[in-house]
């Protein structure tokens, strides 16, 4: 590890895997976002040159400079396999997770910087806390009262809603979201409707939250650009698969004279659809 | 002052989108301009048992299929990306002004019609029995079964749309999407499988829209140069009684 100049940081990067030792080595440049709110002075980016290897993700480099050139680099990581999403940072202006993401597939400078839809924390650390406080506020899985125990489900009814337990919470989604980082509106984000749409779809429950998203949660806020989709690292088909039939479920309870029509006249045949999500009182 | 009171009354009228260089819009107002001339002032409504996709049925219904096609959730992903730029891209570093611009986006009094998006598929569904009819018409019209390179076209066509109508979100939700529960339902596994079916069609929706919105412009303009005189429109057999 070698100083090559005062306003930069040189870093032999440490070898991932002894078997990998061999493999090419070149040296990267990282601009790595730097400041600490508590002291006022703002921030910047500073620069760090690290040798990398081949197989090497953006993790690997950042935990080397916070553990080997800089430990005044704050971090946040735990698993480094893309299950606890505790890595999301925007990489060249790109919510991803810095575990999951190859140098080798990055031309150039990597820039690393923080989510900066939440509240920085400091350096490439932020405080997330907020989309804690926003799930408890959805309406909890509402099972049908005095079912038979033990609860039964065909299988062709649990797969929609299984592909939105892949979430793990890393909130990229939520950071990536126009609505949510540029505009000032009462939206409650991707990972929330995901939230909804995983409750609502679930065969033995017995609300329908896109009342409570339309009305309260801004859903109508969302214009389905579909960059959250773009950067779930599970894949979840969020725009098409929870946003979307939100939607069209919005649009039945408010939108659709017809489906309203039917509704009041089949009501008597006890219709789902007349469930509010504000029936269990949270809101 | 004078000038710059000038340049506030301008940006209350005119949305600031159409302010900013969008190359994309501009070229999308230029072409409906010079759509809108050739289909009034040069109509190709039929030639040779051809009917123009734009005529079929009647030019009438273009605002339907226009409308269709404008609530679509495809194309707001792309106007709401390269029109109004909310955002222009998803990269953060891409956003240019939109923090600075209002934003309502589909709350606004306009943008609600979104949310009829499900009556403008009836209405594309019950157009799509004359593209077919249109096509079955270009393979008989010579009295026996002629095959040309422009019925071929047609049938291309004819498919896209089919794709484009039956890949919809709206459709999706319909089949089953607002169903929770598939299997307390007639039927379940049947409808099921239909959901399934849909639903990867549902996942290539954005390409669908795009092939076939290009494919009628391109239908459009081979009929077009068919009836300038170009001969291009090679015959590949004929019976010539059925």
């Amino acid at each position: 590890m070698n100083a090559t100049n005062a306003d930069s940081n040189d870093a032999k990067a440490h070898a991932p895997a002894k078997s990998e030792g061999k493999g090419k080595r070149n040296t990267r440049k990282f601009k790595v976002y730097r400041e600490d709110p508590s002291d006022g002075k703002g921030g910047e980016y500073q620069e760090f040159n690290v040798e990398v290897e081949i197989g090497m993700v953006v993790l690997d480099a950042i935990t080397y400079i916070s553990q080997r050139v800089d430990p005044t680099l704050a971090v946040r990581w735990n698993c480094k396999a893309a299950r606890c999403g505790s890595c999301a940072a925007e990489i060249n202006g790109v919510p991803k997770l810095m575990c999951k993401t190859r140098v080798d597939t990055i031309e150039g400078t990597i820039t690393v910087g923080p989510m900066r839809a939440f509240p920085l924390v400091k350096d490439l650390v932020t405080d997330v806390s907020s989309n804690y406080e926003t799930e408890k506020l959805m309406p909890e899985f509402t099972p049908k009262e005095g079912m038979a125990v033990p609860w039964k489900m065909s299988e062709m009814d649990v797969t929609r809603s299984q592909e939105f337990r892949k979430c793990i919470e890393c909130f990229l989604c939520q950071d990536v979201c126009h609505v949510i980082r540029d505009h000032n509106t009462n939206y409650v984000g991707p990972r929330h409707v995901v939230k909804a749409a995983s409750l609502d779809m679930h065969p033995l429950d017995t609300l329908d939250r896109s009342k409570l998203l339309t009305e309260d949660d801004g859903l109508g806020y969302c214009n389905v650009t579909k960059c959250c989709q773009e950067v779930c690292p599970e894949h979840i088909r969020i725009t098409d698969n929870a946003i979307i039939p939100e939607k069209e479920r919005a649009a039945d309870n408010f939108y659709d004279p017809l489906v309203r029509l039917f509704r009041k006249v089949s009501r008597s045949g006890g219709a789902r659809g007349n469930n509010n999500g504000n029936s269990n009182g949270k809101r | 002052m004078a000038d710059g009171q000038a340049t506030r009354t301008i940006s209350r009228l005119i949305p600031s989108e159409f302010l900013e260089p969008n190359l994309r819009l501009y070229s999308f107002i230029f072409l409906l301009v010079i759509a809108s001339l050739a289909f009034y002032l040069f109509p190709v409504k039929e030639l040779n048992g051809y009917i123009d996709p734009f005529y079929s049925p009647t030019l009438l219904v273009l605002p339907l299929v226009g409308l269709y096609r404008l609530t679509c959730y495809a194309y707001r992903k792309d106007y709401n990306r390269h029109v109004f730029k909310h955002p222009v891209a998803c990269p953060v570093y891409e956003r240019m002004d939109s923090s600075r611009r209002k934003y309502s986006g589909e709350t606004s009094t306009v943008f609600k019609v979104e949310n009829l998006h499900r009556y403008f598929l009836y209405g594309a569904i019950a157009i799509l029995p004359f593209f077919y009819y249109d096509l079955a018409i270009s393979l008989t019209y010579s009295g026996g079964l002629i095959l040309r390179l422009g019925s071929i076209i047609l049938a291309i066509n004819t498919v896209l749309i089919t794709l484009y109508v039956f890949s919809c979100h709206s459709l999706r939700s319909l089949i089953g999407g607002r169903k929770d529960c598939f299997s307390c339902m007639a039927g379940a596994t049947g409808r099921k499988k239909v959901y399934d079916v849909q639903s990867v069609f549902n996942s290539h929706h954005e390409q669908i829209a795009w092939a076939s919105l290009i494919f009628i412009v391109f239908t459009d303009l081979y009929l077009r140069a068919l009836s300038s005189g170009i001969r291009i429109d090679y015959v590949l057999f004929h019976i010539m009684r059925l």
